[in-house]
């Protein structure tokens, strides 16, 4: 027992470490290739006359923080969600969340104000808090209850009622359209530092709630009998982590917009290497997951230069496969 | 009350109910109506007395050659193109959720319609030069491509595994088409686009006759087919038992399901949720033996695709929403109240 604590502790060191390579790596390259002492330069000696330090600071340093903290959001978000719902397909964007935190947004910058980066993410909250009732409920009331088919089932409907809504409002109002292009594909190409500012607590909130609350999430994946066996209150407890993931979800989709399978791939992963208890889950998905992101934006800024592909299309194309293989391998 | 009908020496012998029978005539006879309406409707004014006789050939004397022309040349192929393509997608939705033996088995929904999209926009975006020759084609092979990885990946597993599995595709394949849209050049990016979205508006005489020869012969052996249908809808054991050739069986039926899909994706582009919605919505009207129920499944479909695109043109007139959009939005609400009521299981 003491030596599998030993071992996971090594483990989050190790991961610390990378998450540190994979950091700087992600500032380094780009359209401009920027040699590591300028890069650690930008940061004890900003010489705001040096072009490089101009890209650290004001392009890259932002977009690979937000990286780091979406990836870090919507692994837990994940994972919280697969441990209560006891379902190992369970995913922010497969649930609908995405889909409905982005239509939510979209609705709002037409018909209010665009420039209000204050309530984005308030406003995604609500509309990921929205569809995921909106699913829960249908899943629940259909035969068998809250299996990971009728889970699917109902948010893949649900996607496709708000992507036809999406469609048709662009259709009508072509302008924010072109605004919102890149965003809805999911990319971290137009990331804002003042949007991060804002979403900032609500991470801390997020991830520190996820962290307070993971033995009790240990408790409900064994199953709601031994939950209640164990003295928790599962209802109230079941909320707090309902609220807890889409605090999580919507900062993502303000940030980044909805970037689908992350919190699916990430827990699955961690899960092989350091089991089902989620005091440790929950820690290294924050680190992996924050890894994976800005691996993948490095990718995706690196593999077409000078263009980019969107980050979201990346995180699809790796993570739907794994989806498959997970529904092979699980779904009886 | 049963009637039978026996065809090449008892070689294909239908059962009919007689009410069913009747409901497939009052269908036929919305149709017609829905379909003068639809000649109506649109930014050029006409009454519909007026698209009626000019659909009649009784307009000749009135010398309107615009309105014959407006309704001949661009609102009735363009109506027939939604009757047909939505026949095929309600027959191929049928045959799918047969095979399946899942009442929520759909083309679009389980990575078909995907597919045959993924095809056409490489063939648009890529080599944009054989577009109008090679769509038909490349849409099938697409679509049949996807339907023989998720039956690969499948193997012998749950029924419901086909709907999980083809969800991941359809991911999967969404992403690629996304990247093409992104990077391909713009111009045959929104070509690619406006099909994508599953439109009507573009149809021409050509694609009337392309669809409806594929129709025709869809619904030739469908209806072959249909009474081997019935039997596996009790299960595969029983199906065995009763000297059904289980595996040939479902390997006609499952390319006829995608071929239907296929063709109708290539000319109009995904139109969602109408092979979901057109055979539940047959069941609901009337029970009736497999045979009569795919011709009710056919007509429902081809009425639903009909109004979609009736709504889509007059709701937000001039802006023209397409048929598919449309669909999506009356489809998936009742997708939902379908995976409540589902007590199949």
């Amino acid at each position: 027992m003491k030596r599998q604590k030993w071992l996971s502790y090594t483990g989050i060191m190790i991961m610390l470490v990378l998450l540190t390579l994979t950091f700087i790596w992600h500032l380094s390259i780009g359209t401009k290739t920027i040699p590591i002492s300028d890069l650690i330069h930008s940061f004890y000696a900003y010489d705001e006359s040096n072009f490089n330090h101009l890209i650290i600071q004001e392009l890259r340093f932002p977009r690979a923080l937000i990286a780091a903290c979406v990836g870090a959001c919507l692994a837990v978000a994940g994972a919280l969600m697969q441990g209560v719902t006891r379902n190992p397909l369970a995913d922010p964007g497969l649930l609908g969340m995405m889909t409905g935190g982005a239509l939510a947004v979209v609705y709002w910058s037409t018909f209010v104000d665009v420039d209000s980066l204050v309530w984005l993410p308030l406003i995604a909250a609500i509309g990921s808090l929205v569809s995921a009732m909106i699913v829960w409920s249908i899943a629940s009331r259909a035969p068998g209850g809250l299996t990971s088919l009728n889970l699917i089932l109902a948010g893949s409907a649900f996607t496709a009622f708000s992507a036809a809504l999406l469609a048709i409002h662009h259709l009508i109002d072509q302008q924010t359209f072109e605004e919102m292009r890149t965003w809805l594909v999911g990319s971290l190409l137009a990331s804002n530092i003042d949007i991060f500012y804002w979403c900032l607590p609500w991470i801390v909130i997020g991830l520190l709630a996820a962290i307070i609350l993971a033995p009790s999430v240990t408790a409900l994946s064994m199953g709601e009998e031994v939950a209640t066996g164990l003295g928790i209150n599962i209802k109230k407890r079941k909320w707090q982590l309902l609220i807890c993931v889409v605090i999580l979800t919507s900062v993502s989709i303000a940030l980044a917009g909805p970037l689908g399978f992350i919190g699916l791939v990430i827990p699955h992963v961690v899960r092989f290497f350091v089991g089902a208890d989620y005091r440790w889950i929950i820690p290294y998905c924050i680190l992996l997951g924050a890894i994976y992101l800005l691996f993948i934006d490095s990718i995706a800024r690196w593999i077409i230069q000078p263009q980019e592909v969107a980050t979201g299309l990346i995180t699809v194309l790796i993570g739907a496969p794994l989806f498959v293989l997970l529904v092979k391998m699980k779904v009886r | 009350m049963l009637f039978t009908l026996r065809l090449f020496k008892q070689g294909l012998s239908l059962q009919f109910v007689t009410l069913a029978v009747l409901w497939c005539f009052i269908l036929l006879a919305i149709l017609f109506i829905t379909l003068a309406v639809s000649a109506t409707t649109g930014s050029y004014p006409l009454s519909l007395h007026d698209s009626v006789s000019t659909l009649l050939g009784q307009n000749q004397w009135l010398i309107d050659s615009q309105a014959s022309l407006i309704v001949w040349e661009f609102r009735l192929p363009r109506s027939l193109v939604a009757i047909l393509s939505g026949a095929l997608f309600g027959l191929s939705g049928a045959l799918l959720q047969n095979m399946t033996r899942n009442p929520l088995a759909d083309p679009s929904l389980v990575g078909i319609s995907q597919g045959a999209a993924l095809a056409v926009v490489i063939l648009t975006i890529v080599f944009p030069e054989y577009i109008d020759t090679w769509r038909e084609i490349a849409a099938f092979s697409g679509a049949i491509f996807v339907a023989m990885i998720i039956q690969l990946l499948r193997g012998k597993g749950h029924p419901l595994k086909f709907i999980l599995l083809g969800i991941g595709v359809a991911a999967f394949i969404s992403a690629i088409i996304s990247t093409l849209l992104t990077y391909g050049d713009i111009q045959s990016a929104m070509d690619a686009l406006s099909w994508l979205a599953g439109s009507v508006h573009s149809a021409s005489w050509h694609d009337v006759s392309i669809l409806s020869i594929a129709l025709f012969i869809v619904c030739c052996i469908a209806l072959y087919q249909a009474r081997t249908m019935s039997v596996i809808g009790l299960g595969d054991e029983v199906a065995i038992g009763l000297g059904t050739n289980l595996k040939k069986v479902m390997l006609i039926q499952l390319t006829l399901s995608v071929a239907a899909a296929a063709i109708a994706t290539a000319v109009v582009g995904p139109i969602g949720f109408i092979g979901l919605l057109a055979p539940h919505l047959a069941r609901n009207i009337v029970r009736s033996g497999p045979a009569n129920h795919l011709i009710l499944t056919a007509l429902v479909g081809a009425l639903l695709v009909l109004v979609a695109d009736i709504i889509g043109k007059t709701v937000f007139a001039p802006t023209q929403l397409a048929a598919g959009l449309v669909t999506s939005l009356i489809g998936a609400p009742l997708f939902a109240y379908l995976l409540i009521k589902n007590n199949h299981k």
